[in-house]
């Protein structure tokens, strides 16, 4: 009996001692966040569906602007900029737009439930050679009051306040 | 007079009526008003009136406070589309969103059509620019042919749509190939 009890309590130290293991294990993965002082922001891809050009160009403007605003990066690139070859410490973002839907600013208007825009865009941030930072799915939406370019806004404020949180070296309080 | 004398004058009066009739095509042409500029121009507010006009080779956004111009040269696509909005917008529009009896819904059923012009380019460093615009209907399309005859490039061909006119697509004026 004594001899069950030992090997009982033996087991159950090995069980606490693989779930403290598993836990630690758990939390011991940090994404590699690197923090950086410039980005560049990519023109917005949208390959899996056929996106408006206004809304294409709204949510890139609308991305910089908040970027700039927000980001907290002493440098927001765009596309193609040469002076972003010279940036050190330079974070890329890739978006692409996997989901879209056009609702219509009369039927949120009239109705206020009905007519809701969104737009699903995959956002993926990565360093100078390509490597991958951070992925991450964002959705910007309008539901009540404004254009259907608002969503772009939306999607815009929030993947600034994710670049901020992640990247910048003097992130937002 | 005889009649082959009758043919030259006739000739060199049609010669001379089209000597005069070539700087008229020439001249810039009109500025386009009402013109609602969304998002893009540089040194520009968002949503801000004013009007488009081709000024030597640049497409220019100009209202009595500020003034923006893009060479048209370095326009990489001009895409043409339409749109509404309220016919009552504005400040004054939004005053009617409380008014009683839900009157702001019902005034919201009464829209006006409007042409919308997105362009992107890039500027002296490469960086892409995009820039959106709304107007008056049946400017955007006029004013794109325009640009794409003085050198801008576009991914979509300017097409007449008096003749294909079953082939217009039911959420904006052009088809992405």
């Amino acid at each position: 009996m004594k001899r069950f009890c030992c090997s009982i309590a033996v087991a159950l130290v090995i069980f606490a001692g693989l779930v403290a293991l598993m836990k630690v294990n758990a939390f011991a993965v940090p994404p590699p966040i690197t923090k950086a002082s410039a980005i560049q922001v990519l023109m917005i891809q949208s390959d899996e569906l056929k996106l408006p050009a206004e809304f294409q160009i709204s949510l890139y403007e609308n991305l910089i602007r908040q970027l700039e605003k927000k980001g907290g990066f002493q440098h927001v690139y765009r596309e193609g900029d040469a002076a972003a070859a010279g940036a050190s410490d330079l974070v890329v973002l890739h978006s692409t737009v996997r989901g879209f839907k056009q609702g219509s600013e009369r039927a949120r208007q009239v109705t206020t439930v009905a007519g809701a825009t969104s737009i699903d865009v995959h956002c993926q941030f990565t360093d100078k050679s390509g490597t991958a930072l951070l992925d991450s799915d964002i959705k910007g939406k309008v539901r009540f009051f404004g254009a259907n370019l608002k969503a772009t806004y939306d999607f815009a404020k929030k993947a600034a306040k994710i670049a901020n949180v992640n990247f910048s070296a003097s992130p937002a309080k | 007079m005889g009649l082959r004398d009758r043919k030259i004058a006739l000739g060199a009066a049609l010669s001379a009526c089209a000597w005069l009739a070539a700087p008229c095509g020439a001249q810039q042409a009109a500025p386009v008003t009402g013109v609602v500029q969304v998002i893009g121009m540089s040194g520009i507010k968002e949503h801000a009136n004013g009007s488009l006009a081709i000024d030597g080779g640049n497409l220019q956004f100009s209202n009595s406070k500020a003034k923006a111009s893009v060479a048209i040269a370095s326009l990489q696509d001009i895409v043409t589309g339409n749109d509404s909005q309220r016919a009552l917008h504005g400040t004054l529009g939004t005053l009617t969103m409380f008014g009683p009896y839900e009157s702001g819904r019902f005034l919201s059923l009464f829209r006006s059509k409007l042409d919308t012009l997105t362009i992107q380019y890039v500027d002296a460093s490469g960086a892409v620019h995009g820039a959106i615009f709304t107007m008056p209907v049946g400017k955007a399309d006029a004013l794109k042919k325009q640009l794409v005859a003085l050198g801008a490039h576009t991914t979509i061909p300017v097409v007449d749509e008096k003749k294909a006119p079953d082939s217009k697509p039911a959420a904006g004026k052009e088809e992405k190939p």
